[in-house]
């Protein structure tokens, strides 16, 4: 048995798996503390769900808490950052490019020291200890606990970051440091405020991190429990105590993951309609297709992987007009339950035309019977041809996709799709989220730059496979079914030798899910 | 008249030369920061009209060669144009008084803005492309017979090499292999010209151009179908003459791989739910040819730009994955490269293809 816990800003969802059965579901209010609202939702399922505490087999959380925490500027602790690169970038320091307010949360405690190498391993400028040394005794001085260290080409060669993050360590015993290399891809100024950001949020992650323990604990859960990240796999409650900025896209990830458990479908289109937007991601091989741009969280540049999620403005508050020929982008919202013609309001929505062409049963429908039928008809088609567009766009492949639809506004889409092989509405679909992190894998990438004519392209997938591997078993996987899920090869322009940048990601079974599964 | 470029300029400037960079030239994202700050601090640069440029002028070339993947990680010091200007004057033992960028594409359109404010000479409204290409000797002052040499370059670690060979093409495998070695990335002064050679080998008017494109690109910011009637205006009354839909689909196939140094590969488009046959798109960094069933309807040197179908931002050829929607843009090449000389070195049997130039609008 598997507890699946999404904690939202506003709900903490909770589901109970057997294998990929949802015995139960329940959503209840987040608290303040985030523990009792943990504990709530874990009395509803054990209760509903007749089971006993000790049947319970690991438990995956997902939370918005820290993606929530960076877009409103609350609960971020003030971070320096060291990067190691000059002579280079002298004129690019770390965090030119923030935001004022959330740079004012973090404080600009900015240092740049000597070193850093190139993309084939060459130092840039000598380490100096005394250099460091200094940073470490001024940071030290300012009374800041929270140290971030970046450093050029540390992806290919981390060595540099781990040299100063062991000296702050050593001369600095309660400062927490961040190196970029653990949580950022080639990119140093996006790697260096990931790391920035990851550890201004390690005061906030000890605290939610401890309030889920605690909560399991006040209900006797002592099996593992997991966080879930970025990618769709999972992170032991430590590595995500240690890494809060891996969870920043989370969220969306587990609903497309739970739209994939729902449907035991591994390749569609999700589509998630809600109230003023619709969200459409891609499900490739059971995982959400990954998106290729630089992604700011809360108006700062990062390069962690997040799911390609195009929002569209469609949902079942967007206004009809024209005749029925414009459908959105704007939106009554969450004032649907009011301004909606079906209830009892005066603003016409796709609501109200799906109900008034007899595709809906919600509100009222005798408020809509007046409704001119070839506006509705105009308007239906409409609304087909805006989502049709736009799964269209999204859609790996020529072919019709499965489509799978979720949200409050799934009603909308009531005929077949030309983007769409078949269309389905899984139940339970409101918990998605938590489903999606009780599915979780565990997962593990690297990144290199390597030229193939000094080493076979053969020997470094090897090499990176391998080191992937023993880090999965590590996290929790079990070896047989860690394989790979991702290799991605990048020529790098105008450069000669014939330098490639290789990304390998690798995911596996948690044991204990393959336990219950054989 | 000159007129000046400003900070407030180096957004649309940028978005504008990735347009003309047709699909290489990398992201700007670094050089624009960099830019940004020289202007703020040291105040506008005077972008002179070639005409303009005086009989005694002495202008040098500024540019940065290499890998835009690697400086992506390795961030410039920000000074290395300024610090190859420097160095070239107290080894030419003479002062510039024009500078000029040898590429308008990407950051090259740019990153000679740092060194023009720092030591207030005024940069000349041209480049030595009229867009992007590969190699030195495709530049339009290596056809006009600009020897390449005396040049300087220097690398992020502050270090400079000097190079004094008369030959383009050997110039073109130093430079490659001195960007190589120093880190994947170096900037340089280069191709020092008289006014009377700058007359003859700078394509004119290319960056107040590419400001002119960026800042019809932000106007008009949404569907490619929208922005272009606006765009066709501009490039009709430009030296460019032309511009031209080719393709407007999704991306259904990249294939790239590494082929001496280059990304060599090709691009697959389909139409949306037409039955159009598709295009394809070959590439080494740029874009070089379009083809529809077969059949070419563009090729370098004109100009073959791809922007994003919704928003119309111009796409970098490292940046095309499956399933985007894009437009692709013909335009012609500007005069300098009509040239039977010119030709020799940048038609598409330059790269290898089989097949003599036919401009583009008689395709």
């Amino acid at each position: 048995m598997r507890v699946g816990i999404d904690v939202g800003g506003t709900h903490t969802d909770a589901v109970v798996l057997d294998g990929q059965d949802v015995i139960t579901s329940t959503k209840v209010l987040t608290s303040q503390n985030i523990k009792d609202g943990v504990v709530n939702a874990l009395d509803e399922i054990l209760t509903a769900s007749g089971i006993a505490h000790n049947e319970i087999d690991a438990v995956m959380i997902g939370t918005t808490q820290f993606t929530n925490a960076v877009i409103q500027r609350r609960d971020l602790a003030p971070t320096a950052i060291i990067r190691v690169a000059l002579p280079s970038g002298e004129l690019v320091p770390p965090m030119i490019d923030w935001p004022d307010d959330i740079a004012a949360e973090l404080g600009r405690h900015v240092y740049m020291i000597h070193g850093g190498r190139t993309y084939d391993g060459f130092p840039i400028a000598p380490l100096s200890d005394d250099e460091i040394d200094k940073v470490i005794d001024d940071i030290r001085a300012k009374g800041i606990r929270l140290v971030a260290i970046s450093a050029v080409f540390s992806p290919s060669d981390p060595t540099q970051e781990e040299y100063v993050a062991a000296r702050v360590r050593a001369r600095f015993p309660e400062a927490r440091v961040t190196p970029s290399h653990s949580i950022g891809r080639m990119g140093l100024l996006e790697r260096e405020n990931a790391a920035l950001l990851n550890a201004s949020l390690l005061p906030l992650a000890e605290k939610v991190v401890n309030s889920f323990a605690a909560a399991l604990q006040e209900r006797r859960i002592e099996c593992p429990f997991y966080i879930s990240q970025n990618d769709g796999t999972l992170m032991s409650a430590e590595f995500a105590a240690e890494f809060p900025a891996l969870t920043f896209a989370s969220g969306p990830t587990n609903s497309l993951r739970g739209a994939s458990l729902l449907t035991q479908l591994n390749d569609a289109v999700v589509v998630d309609i809600g109230g003023t937007t619709s969200d459409i991601g891609v499900l490739q091989d059971g995982f959400p297709r990954q998106s290729n741009i630089a992604i700011e969280v809360g108006g700062v540049r990062t390069n962690f992987r997040m799911p390609d999620i195009q929002a569209i403005g469609l949902g079942g508050g967007s206004l009809v007009r024209n005749d029925g020929a414009t459908i959105g982008p704007q939106s009554v919202g969450y004032r649907l339950v009011t301004d909606g013609m079906v209830f009892g309001g005066d603003t016409l929505t796709a609501t109200d035309v799906a109900v008034a062409a007899g595709y809906a049963d919600i509100g009222d429908k005798r408020k809509v019977a007046a409704l001119d039928a070839s506006m509705v008809e105009t308007a239906i088609a409409k609304i087909h041809d805006i989502i049709d567009n736009g799964i269209d766009q999204m859609k790996s492949s020529r072919e019709p996709v499965p489509v799978i639809l979720v949200g409050g506004g799934a009603v909308l889409v009531s005929r077949s799709l030309g983007s769409a092989s078949e269309i389905r509405r899984p139940e339970h679909s409101g918990v998605a989220n938590a489903i999606g992190a009780a599915n979780a894998q565990v997962g593990s990438e690297a990144e290199r730059i390597v030229s193939y004519r000094r080493i076979p392209r053969e020997t470094v997938l090897n090499e990176m496979t391998a080191e992937l591997t023993s880090g999965l078993v590590q996290a929790g996987a079990d070896p047989d079914t860690v394989r790979i899920a991702d290799i991605e090869e990048t020529a790098i322009s105008y450069m000669a030798d014939e330098s490639t940048r290789i990304r390998v990601k690798l995911v596996g079974d948690l044991s204990i899910a393959k336990r219950r599964n054989s | 008249m000159p007129v000046t470029i400003t900070h407030a300029d180096i957004a649309d400037l940028c978005c504008g030369s990735v347009f003309l960079a047709t699909g290489g030239g990398g992201d700007p994202y670094v050089s624009q920061i960099l830019v940004e700050q020289a202007l703020k601090k040291h105040g506008a640069v005077d972008l002179v009209p070639l005409a303009d440029v005086p009989d005694d002028a002495f202008v040098v070339a500024i540019g940065e060669v290499g890998a835009p993947t690697v400086s992506l990680e390795q961030l410039p010091i920000g000074t290395e144009c300024l610090d190859a200007v420097d160095r070239f004057e107290a080894w030419v033992g003479k002062k510039i008084t024009h500078i000029v960028s040898f590429e308008v594409g990407g950051a090259n359109s740019v990153i000679p803005l740092i060194a023009a404010a720092a030591k207030k000479i005024p940069l000349i409204d041209g480049d030595g492309m009229g867009r992007a290409l590969p190699e030195a000797q495709m530049m339009t002052f290596a056809i006009e017979g600009v020897r390449p040499t005396p040049a300087v370059a220097v690398d992020y670690a502050g270090g400079a090499t000097y190079f004094d060979t008369a030959d383009t093409l050997l110039y073109e495998r130093q430079i490659r292999n001195i960007a190589m070695a120093m880190g994947g990335m170096v900037f340089t002064a280069e191709h020092p010209m008289s006014a009377e050679e700058a007359r003859r080998a700078i394509v004119p008017g290319t960056i107040s151009f590419a400001l002119e494109v960026g800042r019809t690109l932000t106007r008009h910011y949404g569907n490619a179908k929208h922005v272009e009637a606006p765009l066709r205006a501009l490039f009709d009354r430009s030296d460019y003459g032309i511009l031209k839909h080719l393709y407007t689909g999704k991306i259904v196939d990249i294939n790239r791989k590494i082929v001496g140094g280059f990304d060599v590969g090709e691009a697959t488009i389909e139409s949306v739910g037409g039955n159009a046959p598709a295009m394809k798109l070959s590439i080494k960094n740029e874009f070089l040819v379009a083809t529809v069933d077969g059949r070419v309807v563009a090729s370098v040197p004109d100009l073959i730009t791809m922007v994003d179908h919704e928003t119309s931002s111009p796409i970098n050829s490292e940046r095309i994955h499956y399933g985007q929607r894009v437009t692709v843009f013909g335009i012609g090449c500007p005069p300098h490269y009509r040239s039977e000389r010119a030709l020799k070195v940048v038609a598409p049997r330059a790269f290898g293809f089989d097949f003599d130039f036919v401009p583009i609008e008689k395709l």
